[in-house]
């Protein structure tokens, strides 16, 4: 009961934070909306017995990727110079989302209707996976997808230096 | 606490990144709907794991972290870019590509 409550809750704020998100205009208020809905995310995971994964999404998304998002508001200085930064809404595109979304969502009740749970348990079985069943499992049988995620920073890493890197005056 | 819980969250925060990565104009509103959705989805591999009583579904979403962080980082570079050399970060007035 207090789980189900707990998760109403969590899973409350996060879709009401990524809604504000999405219609903040001062891209400052963004991100510290989108830091809500880490924190609230952090706490499902939490919820549904992944405290590995919690913690990493504090330290890597809130303590990296969310400085960083804030380091680039503050550096490029959204406040003065160009157009105001919101789009009117376009009445077509806004239609054509709003239609592909909701049928996506009646096309999945109406599947959940027609094939009820096809193998799926109804409540959670036991204690999800540990921390150490993880790690064991991340370092052997899926050592070379770690190994790839490494390659793939170190790349991201070494292409944002070159992006923004100012480029050199020919003569 | 459900699974088909979960998977409403899932697909609620999803459709509220893709709305706002369609509708909004601002570049870095834009890299913080991608985020959203990855959120979304890493939720949804969490649930199943847990349901399941799989490992996998926690290694796929330190791989999306990775893939996730890359991505903020890179695209934070062409967004600082953009701005440098077209002066505006208003996805509406690039239009470098068009032929």
């Amino acid at each position: 009961m207090t789980d189900t409550l707990l998760f109403c809750a969590l899973a409350g704020t996060a879709a009401a934070s990524a809604l504000a998100v999405t219609v903040f205009r001062n891209p400052v208020n963004g991100v510290m909306a989108l830091l809500v809905n880490l924190l609230a995310t952090a706490g499902l995971y939490l919820l549904m017995g992944a405290p590995g994964i919690a913690l990493f999404q504090v330290i890597l998304y809130v303590g990296a990727v969310l400085v960083l998002f804030l380091f680039a508001v503050m550096v490029l200085d959204w406040k003065t110079g160009g157009p105001p930064l919101v789009v009117p809404l376009k009445p077509l595109t806004a239609g054509a989302a709003a239609v592909v979304l909701a049928g996506g969502g009646a096309a999945f009740l109406a599947g959940n209707r027609i094939f009820p749970r096809t193998g799926l348990p109804e409540g959670p079985p036991g204690p999800g996976p540990g921390i150490r069943e993880i790690a064991l499992d991340l370092f052997t049988r899926h050592l070379l997808v770690f190994e790839l995620a490494s390659v793939l920073l170190l790349a991201a890493a070494v292409g944002a230096v070159l992006i923004v890197r100012k480029e050199r005056k020919r003569s | 606490m459900s699974l088909m819980a979960v998977v409403f969250t899932g697909i609620l925060l999803f459709a509220v990144g893709a709305a706002g990565f369609v509708l909004r104009g601002n570049a870095l509103v834009l890299l913080l709907c991608i985020e959203i959705m990855l959120n979304a989805v890493n939720l949804v591999l969490a649930g199943f794991s847990r349901y399941l009583y799989g490992t996998e579904g926690q290694v796929f979403i330190f791989v999306i972290m990775a893939a996730g962080a890359a991505a903020a980082a890179v695209g934070l570079a062409v967004v600082a870019a953009l701005r440098r050399r077209l002066g505006t970060a208003d996805m509406n007035r690039i239009n470098v590509l068009k032929g």
